[in-house]
């Protein structure tokens, strides 16, 4: 058993135990290294100001993947055998990479201040390669907010770096030596303690599933921790950290996305950058969806497990797994058990988990070529922002006729709900638009939405009584069909 | 070699992209700095009862908490109107409102602090929207009025009229910096205050009229902000406030840094508007005459807010010749947090409410909108007096529309979209071209002016410091830039220094988009200074050197680093060598340069007058699409043409547009304040304040600069460019507005800004077609 976590910061290695690694990795940076080139604007995860690269090895073992994550919502506990490179790490001393370059030669920054977020991600980006025209560029850094630039100089300084070459953070930072350093550490069990002012916190972060269930079997009051970017969001809002920890982010056989006859396997803590690149093809729609989740730094940390767990009725990713029937799989030292999604959710943010369960892994049914599946998703914004409404509609169709209908809605209520209502109006029914109108307002009286920030109760029923006929419009009938 | 003119980078890009430009909270704490923060009042409206700080001060590394007592001179401040508590004794008028001070050794233990205050207040009813305040006629100022002809006689009479009520909505600056001081306690009571600041005179004072000091025993000191727009101006005083009244009880440094939720809750926005409007015009759209009383949520304390009324009323015309016209204004008292300056500074409000008549008057007409605004622009030698008596003069007006409608292909795309919206049932798409005329000085007058100390040393390099401060617009790398040229030498041989009142005092905030204008100018007065003493010595020493006879210093040039008689350019002295040289002979080689704008005046008691020293034109076209049944808004095309004469630095300032325009398209279409029942901010984060992405910059981006070198009063024929391009934003809400009358009339009518999601399918939901059932009854728009 560890004591303590190791972290490679620009190529140097940091042993971090007590208070220390229960530190923010934006606070490790700048209080304790004084590396005070990550800045901290919103300490929630939603502006990018604070992004750095975190690197780990590559599923083949030669180099390491080199990730965008917003620092300010990352403990240090969650960093065990990564390699951190922050904006003082990017270059060899006295120079630029071929981002910073740009960016200078561009006019890409103007106060300054959101900039070395910006040039992480840009440079994580060229890393991972594949950054093709503007639309990539821009989706790339949906994560990061300027408020001086407008983009436009930040994005053709991205262009003017991707014509560049450039020293690789592998070329930079030689794999082998890291790599050699965080293949020691993978076996240990690592518990944290630190005092705090308001006492003893303690984190556990075994390195197998097992020890996690005998530790949480021990202490089903701890809190579960994978990507942290709500616990860090409530963390850093509050200044009240969780006595005990249970941090999964060490066990590897939680960690992976596979298809198995149809149906999408996910690990636990999969990322939803890792589900968002394994769904572009057998769940278009999904992926469509996963693109607006959070920013490409949340993707990066958050996980399947986490968005489950979270339960929150707007989260992004439930409304498909509700019309296609996932499955949780939740385990204890009793043994484990699947919950089917729709099931899952008792009310408000609580979960049919028995103390003492961890979310193992989720099994999702992926849409046939029978079925019709759109997926919404509006918010204030297009990115990163947290959604208003969302819904999932999933169709089957007969002879003109509909045979299956699974609705299910975000934001409208407690929990996410299946329209159920609205569903039985449309089983049977004609595939005709007055069908999709009956349906909507059969929604719309079904769910009880509330005033937010987000939104208004009359703006989101609208929006439930809406969203079937757009449906109906998008997917059975012509768009352009004419007569209003 | 020219350096003006050239777009070179941000003078601090280098370390913007290295990290290694450092803000307030980036500094190396030194030994025993204190961190400082605020304890906020919990109420909207009330009386303090009690602030009882005994378990905080309880915590370990708790060092002090102080209130309106323990300050030791004025505690009551204001620019305009002295009426804002530092920290109030008594009355508390808005949530959060700071009542105490808070000092520890470390963040967390602040922050621990903070939660532990108790303060006990007595509750009053408080004024939550402006609509109570204009009921209850609950004003911060008497009522301004610009008024021209008789517009209540030409409006009865008129053959066409219209009449509503126009509503925008506020703006959070959201600079990513947050608001930030740091107080290093000197020697015999003296202090020195570092502020992320707009306005180093005004830190200046505030300090030493709160510690009951002369100004001469406080220096303020602004390097750079991580942004400001605006937000800077004022309300930078709290923070500096705090941590100088820390740093004089405690004799040691103390650091305020708010955090984005305290920031965003407690500091001032851009003023929200009700507008009512009253327009009379010819059935060609020909404005007859027009009348707006503009109702601005000035929030709990004056601040700003008079100033930025009247540049409202000096701006309701926008682009458009007003033959009857009469302009009022009022500031409402409401209990939030004072609101103040924010890039545009009244005129966006008031050229958006202009902008909304004319897309009426085009909708009521069934004529193109760019046509009615064609017909109303300035015109050239006529139709071209202001409502408060300012000509027009130099206007391009006229020549933008022309241009932009042709190279934007707005009459094709016209008939395009009109096809698109009658074939699509899932979206409908809008169009509009609105203009900008921006006046360029302070509309107080005496706030334009400007000085700089230049210093030459002696091996030829150069310090600049100014007035001005650097919080990202490019100031210092623009007077860099006119430095180097008026001097010959490379721009990399001039340094901009950190803004500081030891080196330049009397001041004026960095606003109002003049500071190169102004600050340029004083730094190249006092460079040719510099250089008539230093023709002279180098007039002298040429002739020494070449045996050239006669030389005057007229003859002496200065350029490529050296100096050179014009007969015989090429035996030159470099210009270091110059510099030693002239130092040995006891040449003066530093000079302090002062610039008055002149030929301006503005009698506000008359509301006529000069207030500008010219205008900064422009037009954007803009398209739209909605969806029709989520309300959704997308811009896929953005095409906009600017006159800012002849650019100092192309690159800053097409910097400047673009982020200008972003912002204002943030402003009319997304940006939402949205408050509690008890008056607290609901939207203080960036998780429920949403500005524009990267993914909201439209695909098709077209920006443009018209070509135009007639500026000639101003610094190398420049124009200023911090705000203008602001308000081309207000194109995308027109376009929102013309996609709602295409679907009905009845959706676009009450159509307020911002152009939300939420907002665009509540008037989509009034047109006949898609409102099963009528929401929530809105007024008037």
């Amino acid at each position: 058993m560890r004591d303590s976590i190791v972290v490679f910061i620009n190529g140097q290695r940091h042993e971090v135990r007590g208070p220390a690694a229960l530190l923010t990795l934006s606070d490790y940076l700048r209080r304790q290294c004084g590396l005070v080139g990550t800045k901290i604007v919103c300490s929630e995860g939603d502006c990018g100001a604070c992004t750095v690269l975190v690197g780990r090895p590559t599923a083949d073992g030669q180099s390491l993947d080199y990730q965008p994550i917003d620092s300010c919502i990352r403990f240090m506990f969650q960093l065990d055998g990564t390699h951190v490179v922050s904006v003082e790490g990017i270059a060899e001393p006295g120079s630029l990479n071929a981002v910073q370059q740009a960016m200078v030669d561009c006019h890409g920054s103007q106060c300054g201040f959101c900039t070395p977020g910006f040039v992480m991600t840009m440079t994580g980006m060229l890393q991972n390669g594949g950054v093709g025209d503007e639309a990539a560029w821009k989706h790339g850094l949906t994560g990061n907010l300027c408020r001086c630039t407008g983009y436009t100089q930040i994005l053709e300084a991205g262009a003017e770096a991707a014509r560049q070459s450039s020293l690789t953070l592998n070329e930079r930072y030689p794999a082998a030596e890291l790599l050699a350093a965080i293949s020691a550490l993978a076996g240990d069990d690592v518990a944290i303690a630190g005092e705090l002012a308001d006492g003893e916190h303690a984190v556990t972060a075994p390195a197998t599933l097992a020890a996690a269930l005998e530790f949480l079997g021990e202490h089903p009051d701890a809190t579960v921790a994978a990507g942290a970017t709500d616990i860090g969001v409530r963390v850093n809002k509050t200044g009240v950290l969780p006595y005990r920890l249970l941090d999964v982010n060490r066990i590897a056989e939680l960690d992976f996305v596979s298809v198995d006859d149809g149906v999408l396997h996910c690990g636990a803590r999969a990322s939803w950058a890792a589900i968002e690149e394994a769904t572009t093809e057998i769940a278009p729609e999904f992926h469509r969806i996963l693109n607006r989740f959070g920013g490409p730094q949340i993707r990066a940390a958050g996980t399947i497990a986490g968005n489950i767990a979270n339960g929150s009725p707007i989260a992004d990713s439930l409304p498909f797994l509700f019309v296609m029937q996932a499955e949780v799989e939740t385990t204890s030292a009793a043994g484990t058990r699947t919950i089917p999604i729709d099931q899952f959710y008792l009310g408000y943010k609580q979960l049919a988990l028995e103390p003492g369960e961890l979310i193992t892994g989720v099994q999702i049914p992926l849409p046939t070529a029978a079925d019709q599946l759109r997926l919404y998703k509006i918010s204030r914004r297009r990115d990163l922002d947290i959604s208003t409404f969302t819904a999932g509609i999933r169709l089957r169709v007969d002879a003109g006729e509909i045979t299956l209908a699974r609705v299910a809605l975000g934001g409208v209520g407690p929990t996410v709900v299946r329209a159920s209502a609205a569903e039985a109006v449309l089983v049977g029914a004609p595939l005709e638009e007055a069908t999709f109108r009956a349906a909507g307002d059969a929604a719309a009286r079904e769910v009880a939405p509330i005033s937010d920030v987000r939104g208004a109760a009359e703006y989101r029923r609208q929006l439930v009584r809406n969203i079937f006929v757009k449906y109906f419009l998008e997917t059975a009938a012509s768009a352009t069909a004419g007569a209003l | 070699m020219s350096s003006a003119g050239k777009s070179l980078p941000h003078d601090s890009a280098v370390g913007h992209v290295t990290g290694r430009a450092l803000y307030l909270d980036d500094e190396r704490p030194m030994l025993g700095e204190l961190h400082v923060g605020f304890v906020g009042s919990p109420i909207a409206a009330g009386t303090l009862e009690a602030i009882d700080a005994t378990e905080a001060l309880a915590l370990p590394g708790v060092v002090g908490c102080w209130t309106a007592a323990d300050v030791p001179g004025h505690n009551l401040f204001g620019l305009i109107s002295v009426d804002e508590p530092f920290l109030p004794a008594e009355r508390v008028d808005y949530v959060g409102q700071p009542v105490a001070v808070i000092a520890a050794e470390t963040p967390e233990a602040l922050a621990a602090a903070r939660r532990l205050v108790r303060v006990d207040c007595t509750e009053m009813p408080p004024v939550l929207d402006l609509d109570t305040a204009i009921r209850e006629a609950r004003f911060l100022t008497p009522q301004r009025r610009i008024a021209r002809g008789d517009a209540g006689r030409e409006l009865a009479k008129a053959p066409q009229r219209l009449s509503g009520v126009f509503r925008s909505g506020g703006q959070e600056q959201f600079y990513l910096e947050s608001q930030a001081a740091i107080a290093y306690p000197g020697e015999e009571g003296r202090m020195v205050v570092h502020s992320s600041t707009q306005n180093t005179t005004e830190i200046q004072g505030v300090v030493a009229e709160m510690l009951g000091r002369g100004q001469h025993e406080v220096v303020a000191i602004c390097k750079r902000m991580g942004g400001a727009f605006g937000g800077k101006e004022t309300q930078a005083s709290l923070p500096a406030l705090m941590a100088a009244l820390v740093a004089h009880h405690t004799g040691r440094p103390a650091r305020v840094i708010y955090n984005k939720d305290d920031d965003m809750c407690v500091t001032g926005k851009r003023h929200e508007y009700v507008t009512r409007w009253d327009v009379g015009f010819e059935d060609d759209g020909r404005l007859l005459a027009i009348r707006f009383e503009f109702f601005s949520n000035g929030g709990a304390f004056t601040d700003l807010s008079p100033p930025v009324l009247d540049r409202t009323l000096l701006h309701a015309d926008n682009c458009y010749y007003l033959p009857h016209v009469e302009l009022l204004g009022r500031v409402c008292y409401t209990n939030v947090p004072p609101n103040t300056a924010f890039r545009g500074f009244g005129g966006p409000q008031a050229m958006a409410a202009m902008e909304n008549v004319l897309e009426s008057i085009a909708q009521h007409l069934d004529v193109d909108a760019l046509d009615i605004r064609q017909r109303n622009l300035y015109g050239v030698g006529e139709r071209n007096v202001t409502p408060y008596g300012q000509v027009v003069e130099r206007n391009h007006l006229p020549e933008i529309f022309t241009q932009l409608a042709e190279s934007c292909d707005y009459r094709r795309r016209r008939e395009e979209i009109a096809a698109a919206n009658a074939a699509s049932r899932l979206t409908v798409r809008g169009l509009a071209i609105t203009g900008v005329k921006f006046g360029i000085s302070f509309t107080a007058t005496f706030l334009n002016q400007g000085n700089a100390l230049v210093n030459v040393y002696m091996d030829g390099t150069v310090q600049v410091s100014t007035g001005g401060t650097e919080m990202g617009q490019g100031l210092n790398t623009k007077i860099q830039q006119l430095v180097a040229e008026e001097l010959g030498v490379d721009p990399r041989r001039v340094r901009l220094m950190p803004t500081s009142t030891e080196k330049n005092n009397n001041t004026s905030p960095t606003a109002a988009s003049a500071s190169t204008d102004i600050n340029g100018a004083a730094a190249v007065k006092a460079c040719r200074e510099i250089k008539e003493r230093l023709a002279a010595f180098a007039a002298g020493e040429l002739a020494k050197q070449t045996g050239e006879s006669g030389l005057q210093p007229r003859d002496v040039c200065f350029a490529d680093d050296a100096v050179f008689s014009t007969h015989r350019p090429e035996h030159k002295i470099d210009f270091g060598g110059l510099c030693m040289a002239a130092r040995r002979s006891r040449v003066d080689l530093g000079a302090r340069g002062f610039f008055a704008t002149p030929g301006i005046g503005f009698d506000q008691a008359a509301g006529q007058g000069t207030p500008f020293f010219y205008y900064t034109q422009g037009a954007a076209a803009v398209e739209v699409q909605v969806d029709r049944f989520t309300g959704e808004l997308t811009v896929p095309r953005a095409d906009l043409l600017i006159d800012i004469g002849r650019p100092i630095n192309l690159g800053i300032d097409r910097g400047q547009v673009i982020g200008g325009f972003i912002q204002g398209l943030g402003w009319a279409t997304a940006e939402c304040l949205l408050y509690g029942e008890r008056g607290e901010l609901l939207s203080h984060s960036p998780t429920t304040y949403k500005i524009p992405a990267a993914t909201d910059v439209p695909p098709v981006f077209n920006v443009a600069l018209f070509d135009n070198d007639d500026n000639v009063q101003n610094i190398r024929r420049s124009k200023a460019v911090g705000e203008p391009p602001l308000m081309l934003g207000i194109a995308a809400w027109a376009a929102v507005k013309d996609a709602l009358a295409q679907v009905d009339s009845a959706a676009s009518r009450s159509f307020t800004l911002p152009a939300t999601g939420e907002e665009i399918l509540r008037c989509l939901s009034l047109a006949p077609q898609t409102a099963p059932q009528p929401s929530a009854a809105m007024p008037d728009g």
